[in-house]
């Protein structure tokens, strides 16, 4: 780890050294020990604060629309040129947002990292037996795993395999797709190994009424605080469809079919585009299990139109696109 | 104002007493699995309050949502219409309310949207600095509750109450405040309303002894000791004052997303929109929770946004809790509790905010 860390300042270094780059997006410290938080450096004097370590789940893509959407008050500056790390999820979303014109591909300087999976920081929390309503003082992440210090000085160790994230066990990419540098050798692919998320096979065994139940279980946690959406790279409507008011679409209040429709609604318009990345479910606050929809729609995408998101810059997205070939089958035989 | 004393098997009790005449909230996981403040009852078979015979909650932390949904929902009907129907027809609150186990941190901050929501004639020992407007939904509500509050035993490491004149066994907002000796409960009425509830069921209550009081005296030195308070937060206000126009709000912004979650889980936080849903002939006026932080919070409908970038609204919340409602309401709208600090996705902290805010030198 901390030689992908220095790898990674080293890196930056060189960049903003040869001009390249005017502001670099990647990770340091958090404010609270099982974190990290997203670093916005524009020069030489913050590279030092760069990290990289298994609690660098954001997916800072997200932040890349802001910088290049069009501005009318300031249409002749020219855009800027910014690096950002990304892992392997997060430069699926990067081609998902440069295949719709959300970035201009030669403004960015793109630094892959090979990840090794990240960690699940309620995972320890909840494996901790007793002391699970602790707090957690101090992590140390080694060689053999992740070691913790709680509030009352019990030290805790846990193989990092054991508290990944549910979204990294199914990792397929976990070289990044996109880059301009890669740093971090070979990324061990060891935890693909480690069991497999099969829920949504085993969900879809479950009956209609099983399903729906358990999806309005879900649903009803929600407080419509709307950070799934404001986490997701995808999710970059200037005015969202759940706050339109002409027409309104969908009600604001907590009635369950309102919120029902809201969750429905966002995450198909994530058909085709979703790279099942986790930032969503990372974000929520009440723990809602969103990817059960989400990798259901990877699934069925995958299978209806043989395409994965966010894997080549030459590829059109299937709802953005028709082939004679395609199922007609929802018509058909709905 | 003494002291009084009551196990904690009797207080479940009472509580079930009071849930005959009264709405009792306790904080609670119920359907959703996650803490908030839960009605509680008794009776109810379906519902799924966690150990409710024994209120097994008492060495809780704090709740995700605040305790302000009790008195300012987040969905709120404010009337109903209808084609036939000749007037509006009102909710009204049936049962006065009692909160159990709410935080001093968050007893303070009802306090606070007292000064928002209700008319400073209307609620006489509300301090200065109260507004202009009555709320009847709020103030019907809250006029009618009692609030008993927990002292913390066991502060977490992103409380910071002591930092903004709060402390662990603060008793601002409450009318009773109970400290919990792991059998017995030590409680003390801070209000007349306390004095009156004590004194509506003497007989559930005992005489506590002084080692008892001695035990009560060491936990929250104990609380208050692990407090690390951030010095200098109350000279903010001035601070700020000089700082609209400064260039760290370009840096303070960049990595927030937009979300809600702050806002809404803020137990000071207010603001709130106002929609009608009508279908066919009938309709409902709805009053929802609002975040400034949504980027079409200020979207007017010309089109035009005055706050059209991450760093206007940033700058706005810092501002209005720290700057706007200081001169407003004579409070800081930020008690400490720490729970935007923990539930932030991107672990922006509001604590290293003002910490920078307090470094800041003022270009002249």
């Amino acid at each position: 780890m901390d030689e992908i860390e220095r790898e990674i300042r080293g890196t930056v270094r060189k960049l903003f050294e040869d001009n390249r780059i005017g502001l670099f997006i990647g990770y340091i410290k958090g404010s609270l020990p099982l974190r990290t938080t997203p670093g916005f450096i524009n020069g030489l004097a913050g590279i030092e604060t760069l990290v990289w370590n298994s609690f660098c789940r954001n997916n800072l893509t997200v932040y890349l629309p802001r910088f290049f959407a069009p501005d009318p008050r300031r249409k002749e500056a020219k855009l800027p040129s910014i690096g950002v790390l990304v892992k392997g999820c997060d430069s699926r979303s990067l081609v998902n947002l440069i295949n719709e014109n959300q970035i201009p591909r030669e403004n960015l300087c793109i630094i892959g990292v090979n990840c090794a999976g990240l960690v699940d920081e309620s995972k320890i929390q909840d494996s901790m037996g007793e002391a699970r309503m602790n707090e957690i003082i101090e992590v140390d992440e080694e060689k053999d795993g992740i070691m913790i210090i709680d509030e009352e000085k019990h030290r805790m160790k846990f193989k990092k395999e054991d508290v990944l994230a549910d979204v990294c066990l199914n990792c397929k990419y976990p070289t990044p797709v996109l880059y301009d540098i890669l740093v971090g050798g070979k990324a061990s692919q060891k935890h693909l190994s480690v069991r497999k998320d099969d829920r949504v096979e085993s969900f879809e065994k479950k009956n209609i009424e099983e399903r729906w139940k358990y999806f309005q279980e879900q649903v009803s946690k929600c407080i419509r605080c709307y950070a799934c959406r404001q986490a997701c790279p995808n999710c970059y409507c200037k005015l969202c469809f759940a706050e339109q008011t002409k027409p309104k679409w969908v009600g604001t209040g907590n009635d369950i079919s309102d919120i029902m429709f809201y969750q429905i609604g966002r995450i198909f318009h994530q058909a085709g585009r979703c790279v099942d990345c986790g930032a969503c479910v990372r974000a929520c606050p009440v723990n809602i299990d969103l990817r059960i929809f989400t990798s259901k729609l990877v699934k069925d995408v995958k299978e209806l139109f043989d395409y994965e998101a966010g894997l080549s810059l030459e590829e059109v997205p299937p709802l953005a696109n028709f082939k004679p070939e395609d199922t007609q089958g929802f018509i058909t035989e709905p | 104002m003494r002291f009084f004393k009551i196990e904690k098997s009797k207080m479940v009790g009472l509580a079930k007493r009071l849930s005959e005449t009264h709405a009792v909230f306790i904080p609670a996981r119920a359907d959703q699995g996650y803490l908030r403040f839960c009605k509680l009852d008794f009776r109810s078979e379906k519902q799924n309050v966690e150990s409710i015979e024994t209120l097994s909650f008492w060495g809780y932390r704090n709740t995700i949502i605040p305790p302000k949904e009790v008195f300012f929902p987040q969905t709120e009907v404010l009337f109903t219409f209808s084609e036939q129907m000749p007037e509006l027809s009102v909710a009204i609150q049936p049962l006065p309310t009692v909160i159990l186990g709410i935080r001093p941190c968050d007893a303070r901050a009802i306090n606070f949207l007292d000064k928002v929501f209700i008319n400073k004639d209307t609620q006489a020992n509300i301090e200065n600095g109260a507004g202009n407007f009555n709320d009847p939904y709020y103030a019907e509500k809250r006029g009618r509750s009692v609030i008993i509050s927990l002292a913390c035993n066991n502060p977490q490491s992103t409380c910071f109450c002591t930092s903004l004149g709060g402390s662990p066994d603060g008793e601002a907002g409450a009318d009773i405040i109970l400290f919990d000796l792991h059998e017995n409960l030590i409680a003390r009425p801070v209000s007349k309303k306390g004095e009156e509830f004590i004194g509506e069921f003497r007989d559930w209550f005992k005489e506590p002894g002084e080692k008892e009081l001695n035990k009560k005296n060491e936990l929250v030195a104990a609380s208050r000791d692990r407090m690390r308070p951030i010095e200098g937060i109350l000279n903010a206000e001035a601070k700020l004052d000089n700082l609209f126009a400064d260039f760290l709000w370009n840096e303070i912004h960049m990595k927030c997303l937009g979300c809600g979650i702050c806002t809404y889980l803020c137990p000071t936080c207010h603001c709130f929109d106002i929609t009608d849903e009508v279908r066919n002939k009938r309709g409902r006026r709805l009053r929802c929770w609002d975040s400034c932080m949504f980027p079409s919070f200020t979207l007017h409908a010309s089109g035009h946004n005055p706050r059209p970038t991450y760093r206007e609204r940033m700058r706005q919340r810092i501002m209005h809790k720290f700057n706007y409602c200081p001169k407003n309401f004579r409070e800081i709208f930020c008690v400490g509790c720490g729970r935007c600090v923990r539930n932030c996705p991107v672990n922006l902290d509001i604590r290293e905010i003002i910490c920078r805010i307090l470094e800041t030198k003022n270009a002249k």
